[in-house]
């Protein structure tokens, strides 16, 4: 019969294990207890100069995230479509049902490293994180409410006057601080700790088989999905072609240039094992998918992207090696930090 | 002690002087009035609002051509459903002499790229994109039996940041008398301007919303009464 650890000893453990790694692993992590990334890194393009991290706003962004106060009906919270356990996206849900306009029609993006990214939703209709949640919270499709009602209900919860008094020294909610507050919590959301991550500081080995399927990500991935956060910020069109039920015109809906049409950010692919189903349009539910179009499903069209033009050949084996590649940007660590997760001290419902 | 910064509080009140500029919006000749109230257009039509309001920012005081004064900090919601935000006040200096003013209709691009903030630009007070980033510089709704749809309703929401559809307007209006003057907006010019039969949703960023916002910017003028 298995011998079961009291719960103190058992967090304990967790904690102890959590170090050993972090000590493992320190010398090439910087930053402080709430935002750790990479020292070999780029700088991070998000402004903390206007919205200095501190931990009571980052606990009250966190509470935020996962409370279904924003929506009009209570039910859904950014979690809905954000799971912490699917790298922040959408289990298993390609679109959100019912609706004419852009965030209806696409696919939950993951929320990792968004500190690092420009322009925000697939065609960067969003030019500053700190506004980013007022899409979802006014989308009639997703939380369906509005931010001045959302501030009213807030301000008449006393579990929102304490956290609103710790991080901002006023206990009145206001759209400014909610939505500060939210971004805040996005930005700790950083994942560095993946096998490739330790390959790159000499902390394991990729197999022979991952190796080459690193050889083959470099020479036909790694000009869009650039290393070391996997996604050069550009807007391309990768050649999955138009689902003409949908008709998403891409980053022509927000530059309104016909050259712009079809073009989709490039998104990251850290913890891509978990983020199916993939595209805009969650379209691919397997990686398998994904790399057959690369090879031989590329469509042809004006806006399609020069490096893409002839096609990408990937044999069988290259296709096998380039998975147990892209396998190794899973980060479990990331998954179940205990930082991201629901926030049960204050919330209590399930 | 409580007594004491009472007293410096209003030493301090004394001495900054606010220019208070009354911003009106009219329509033939009359103060509008929101909500119940229809007016007559030609031809048996008639139009009723229900939300104006607008952002005047960076105002600008200026004698001969000179700039003698620039608001800090210069942003200003004026909604006429918000008596309250239609009295400006402007911190100036004593025997500041001035002959014109100066500002924008609606946000420059620099605030429009630079995130979430408060007072008069917080997200709550409606005047935000939600599912594109920017502000609406100008926001004016109702309904008019012109429009021909379910509700006969018209909304403009004129915005945009981007060139080439950069939507904020400069307006230069001269004040010959500083010591007593409002700024009105005539709104039935405005009205006059459009073709609400043909065009009666404006909701993002376009030609359409710079032409709009071109024609809203020749609606202000001065009166000293
Ligand atoms: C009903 C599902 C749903 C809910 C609820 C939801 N989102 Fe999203 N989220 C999406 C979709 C779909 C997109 C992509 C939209 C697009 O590209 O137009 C997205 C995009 C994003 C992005 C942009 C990521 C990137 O890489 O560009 C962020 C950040 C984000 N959501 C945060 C939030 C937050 C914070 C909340 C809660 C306030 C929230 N979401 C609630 C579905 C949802
Ligand atoms: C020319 C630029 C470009 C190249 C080269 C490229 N990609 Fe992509 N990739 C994109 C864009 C853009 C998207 C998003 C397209 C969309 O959703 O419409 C994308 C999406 C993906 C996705 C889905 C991610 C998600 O979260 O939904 C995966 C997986 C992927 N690419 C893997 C690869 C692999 C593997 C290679 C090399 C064989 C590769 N890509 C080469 C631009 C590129």
């Amino acid at each position: 019969m298995p011998v079961r650890l009291p719960g103190v000893l058992k967090s304990r453990m967790i904690k102890f294990s959590l170090s050993a790694i972090a000590f493992l692993f320190c010398a090439f992590v910087v930053g402080d207890e709430l935002f750790y990334r990479l020292a070999s890194w780029p700088k991070p393009s998000y402004n903390f100069k206007e919205n200095e991290l501190t931990k009571a706003k980052t606990m009250l962004g966190r509470v935020l995230f996962y409370d279904p106060i924003l929506s009009a009906d209570s039910n859904i919270s950014c979690s809905s479509c954000h799971s912490p356990y699917n790298a922040f996206s959408h289990v298993d849900h390609a679109l959100s049902h019912g609706i004419h306009d852009s965030i209806g029609i696409r696919n939950a993006p993951v929320l990792i490293n968004l500190a690092w990214q420009k322009t925000f939703m697939w065609d960067g209709a969003i030019n500053n994180l700190d506004v980013q949640s007022l899409a979802p919270i006014s989308h009639p499709a997703e939380m369906g409410s509005n931010i001045s009602q959302v501030v009213k209900k807030l301000n008449r919860q006393k579990l929102y006057k304490k956290l609103f008094f710790d991080a901002y020294k006023d206990s009145i909610a206001t759209g400014e601080h909610t939505l500060k507050a939210i971004a805040q919590f996005l930005i700790t959301i950083v994942s560095y700790n993946s096998k490739y991550d330790k390959v790159m500081h000499q902390q394991a080995q990729f197999s022979p088989q991952e190796q080459n399927g690193y050889k083959i990500f470099k020479k036909k991935c790694a000009a869009c999905h650039t290393e070391p956060l996997f996604t050069n910020g550009d807007f391309v069109n990768n050649g999955i072609g138009v689902d003409t039920l949908l008709n998403d015109l891409g980053r022509m809906r927000v530059t309104q240039r016909k050259e712009d049409a079809y073009k989709f950010k490039v998104p990251t692919l850290r913890n891509i094992e978990y983020s199916y189903p993939y595209m805009h349009d969650g379209r691919f539910k397997k990686l398998g998918e994904v790399l057959n179009h690369y090879s031989n499903g590329i469509k042809q069209s004006e806006t399609l992207s020069g490096k893409l033009k002839s096609g990408l050949t990937l044999s069988a084996n290259e296709k096998v090696d380039l998975m147990a590649f892209l396998l190794t940007l899973s980060d479990k660590q990331f998954l179940f930090d205990a930082n991201f997760a629901y926030p049960k001290e204050f919330l209590s419902k399930q | 002690m409580p007594i004491c910064s009472m007293f410096l509080f209003s030493l301090e009140h004394i001495n900054a002087q606010c220019l208070t500029i009354t911003v009106l919006a009219t329509f033939n000749n009359q103060g509008l009035i929101m909500n119940d109230t229809v007016y007559p257009l030609s031809d048996n039509h008639r139009i009723k609002f229900e939300s104006f309001k607008f952002y005047m920012t960076n105002v600008v005081l200026e004698n001969n051509n000179q700039p003698v004064w620039i608001e800090d900090n210069s942003y200003h919601l004026v909604d006429f459903d918000d008596l309250d935000s239609n009295q400006l006040c402007i911190e100036i200096p004593d025997d500041l002499v001035f002959n014109a003013i100066k500002f924008t209709l609606g946000i420059d691009s620099a605030t429009n790229a630079s995130g979430v903030k408060g007072g008069d630009l917080d997200p709550s007070k409606g005047m935000y994109w939600t599912w594109q980033s920017g502000y609406i510089n100008f926001k004016l709704e109702g309904t008019s039996n012109l429009c021909n749809n379910p509700k006969n309703q018209f909304e403009f929401h004129l915005g945009g940041y981007i060139p080439p559809y950069n939507n904020a307007q400069q307006v230069n209006l001269s004040v010959a008398n500083p010591n007593k003057f409002k700024i009105i907006f005539k709104l039935d010019k405005f009205v006059n301007a459009l073709n609400l039969s043909e065009v009666n949703h404006i909701m993002s960023p376009n030609q359409f919303a710079v032409d709009h916002a071109r024609s809203a910017a020749r609606c202000f003028e001065i009166t000293n009464d």
